[in-house]
C-alpha cells in the first residue's frame, strides 16, 4: 500500500538516516512512503510562539495538499506528527479557528476542514502493518541485544492516539518481536529538553542526564523522533562529565533496528550517520548470533 | 524555598488576565492548586515560580509578576502537566500564550531574549525557504543572541558535517509565494482580531 509521507525538515539532512531506513523498511514490507509534493515546515515549536493562527495555518497547508491525494498522511517526526494532529484537534474544538483558517488558506486557493487522518510511522507499523507481519519478515533476529525504548513526548502526548501517554508499550512490543531484549525503562517518556539544549544548555544536559543515567549499560537507545535522537546522542561527553561517568550509547531510530533485523544492507540503514558509532553494537550482535 | 508573600491590593489585579492568556479561561479558574503540574514538570526545578504558582498568579490577575516570570520560557512543550491535570486544563497551550503575550508586550529578560530569539531565527529561516535550513537558522540565532555560543556549537557542527548530517544549501519549496501569503494573512487576521477586542 502507498502512504502519503511527510518527512519534515530534519529528515532531509540531520536525520537522513531515519528517512532512508524508514523508506527501506516500508518497501521491505511491500508498502511505499510517497513524499507529499512541495511540503513546507510544520512550524515545529516556533510558529506557536509567533502566532497561534500561523501555528495552525502552516501545517494546514500540508494537510490541505495531502487531502487532494488521499485520506491520510504519515510522518516520522514526533514534532511534525504533533503539529499536524494538533490542527485537527483545534479545528474540531473551535469553530472560530476554522473560520480564520478558511480566510488564510482561501487566499492561496486551498481548503482544509480537519478530516485527514494523521499518523506516526510507529503507529502505522504496530497497527496497519502489524507486529506479526513484521515478525515474519525478520531474517537476522537481534538475539537479545539490550535496548532501551525511548518515546519522548509528542508521539504520545497530548493526543495518545495509539498508545499511552505515560508508559507506552507499542515500540517495546515491536522491538521484542525483532528479538531484542527490551529493558524496563521508567524514563521512556521523559522530555529530552527539546530546544533547551540550544537555548539553556545546562538544563538540557541535566534532562538528558536523567534520561540516560538509568540505562548506561544498554547496547543502544531506540527513538522515534529526530530531535530526541540528536539531544540524546550529540551531547553525551558533556552529560558524562556532569554524571561523573562516561556515557557512550548509540541512539538509533526504530526503523534502523527493524532494518537490521530484516537483514537490510548498510545503504538502507545508514548506521554510519551515528555520532557515537555502532561498531560495538554490531560486534555484540555478531557475538550473540555466533 | 518559601513562597513569596503578596500584599494584594485591588490595583494590582487584572481580572481579565486569565481571559487574555488561557485558551480555556473557565477551566483555568477551576485550578485547585494540587501541584500535579509541578510534580510532572521536568524543568520546574529551574523556574522562579513553579507551574502551580504561575497558574495562581494568572488566576488572581497578578499580570506583571506572571509576565516577568522565567517559568514559561523554560516550558519545553512536553505536555506532561496537561495530560495529568485533574481539571483537564490546557496548561501547555497556556504557557505558549504567555510566551506570545510577553513578546507582544516587549517584556525584557535574558530567558526571553534567548528563547524568543531562537524562535524568531527559526521562523525567519522557514519563511525564507519554506523549510528549516539548520546552518542559516543557527547563524541567525547566535548572531542575534551570543556569538560565543556559536563557538561552543562548532565542534558538534563539524562532527555532524563529517557524518553527512549538515546541508550546505537550503531546500527551497516551489510554493514560497503561497507560503508568504499564509504568513502575511495569518498575522493580519490575528492583528485584526486583537484590534477588535
Amino acid at each position: 500500500m502507498n502512504y502519503t509521507y511527510f518527512p519534515g525538515c530534519s529528515l532531509e539532512k540531520t536525520a537522513y538516516d531515519y528517512d532512508v531506513s524508514a523508506r527501506a523498511v516500508m518497501q521491505a514490507l511491500d508498502s511505499e512512503l510517497v513524499e507529499l509534493p512541495d511540503w513546507n515546515c510544520c512550524g515545529a515549536t516556533g510558529a506557536e510562539v509567533i502566532s497561534h493562527l500561523l501555528s495552525i495555518a502552516l501545517p494546514a497547508r500540508n494537510l490541505a495538499k495531502a487531502q487532494q491525494i488521499g485520506d491520510q498522511i504519515v510522518t516520522t517526526c514526533s514534532s511534525c506528527y504533533f503539529n499536524l494532529f494538533r490542527v485537527n484537534a483545534h479545528l474540531a474544538a473551535d469553530a472560530e479557528i476554522q473560520e480564520e483558517l478558511d480566510a488564510v488558506l482561501g487566499e492561496v486557493g486551498l481548503h482544509y476542514d480537519g478530516k485527514l487522518r494523521v499518523r506516526h510511522l510507529l503507529e502505522l507499523m504496530v497497527t496497519d502493518i502489524g507486529v506479526k507481519a513484521i515478525a515474519r519478515r525478520v531474517q537476522r533476529p537481534l538475539n537479545g541485544i539490550r535496548v532501551a525504548p525511548y518515546y519522548g513526548c509528542l508521539v504520545v502526548r497530548p493526543y495518545a492516539e495509539f498508545d499511552g501517554p505515560d508508559l507506552p508499550t507499542s515500540m517495546d512490543r515491536l522491538l521484542t518481536t525483532l528479538g531484542a531484549n527490551v529493558v524496563p525503562y521508567v524514563m521512556k517518556t521523559r522530555c529530552c529538553g527539546g530546544v533547551l539544549m540550544t537555548t539553556q544548555k545546562n538544563i538540557g544536559l541535566k534532562l538528558v542526564g536523567d534520561i540516560l543515567s538509568p540505562i548506561r549499560d544498554v547496547d543502544c537507545v531506540v527513538t522515534v523522533c529526530p530531535l530526541c535522537q540528536l539531544n540524546l546522542e550529540a551531547y553525551q561527553r558533556e552529560v558524562g562529565g556532569k554524571l561523573g561517568e562516561s556515557v557512550h550509547i548509540p541512539v538509533l531510530y526504530f526503523t534502523q533496528l527493524i532494518g537490521l533485523a530484516f537483514g537490510l544492507p548498510e545503504q538502507d540503514l545508514k548506521l554510519k550517520a551515528s555520532l557515537v558509532g555502532t561498531q560495538k553494537l554490531m560486534k555484540r550482535l555478531g557475538q550473540l548470533s555466533a | 524555598m518559601p513562597e513569596k508573600a503578596f500584599n494584594l491590593t485591588r490595583e494590582m489585579l487584572d481580572h481579565s488576565f486569565a481571559e487574555t492568556v488561557a485558551p480555556d479561561r473557565e477551566k483555568l479558574l477551576t485550578c485547585i492548586q494540587c501541584g500535579t503540574c509541578t510534580a510532572s514538570c521536568p524543568t520546574a526545578y529551574a523556574m522562579d515560580y513553579t507551574p502551580r504558582q504561575l497558574w495562581r498568579l494568572v488566576q488572581v490577575g497578578l499580570r506583571e509578576d506572571a509576565l516577568h516570570s522565567r517559568t514559561f520560557w523554560l516550558c519545553t512543550n512536553c505536555y506532561s502537566c496537561s495530560i495529568r491535570c485533574p481539571r483537564g486544563i490546557a496548561l501547555t497551550e497556556t504557557m505558549g500564550a504567555l510566551k506570545r503575550l510577553a513578546i507582544a508586550e516587549g517584556v525584557q529578560g535574558k530567558e526571553k531574549e534567548n528563547v524568543s530569539g531562537f524562535y524568531r531565527a527559526f521562523m525567519a529561516t522557514v519563511r525564507r525557504h519554506g523549510r528549516n535550513y539548520e546552518p542559516e537558522f543557527l547563524l541567525r540565532y547566535f548572531f542575534n543572541t551570543n556569538l560565543l555560543g556559536l563557538v561552543g556549537q562548532a565542534p558538534l557542527g563539524l562532527a555532524m558535517w563529517l557524518k553527512g548530517r549538515i546541508s550546505l544549501s537550503p531546500s527551497e519549496i516551489r510554493g514560497k509565494a503561497e507560503l508568504e501569503t499564509i504568513f502575511r494573512k495569518s498575522l493580519a487576521v490575528e492583528r485584526e482580531k486583537e484590534e477588535g477586542r
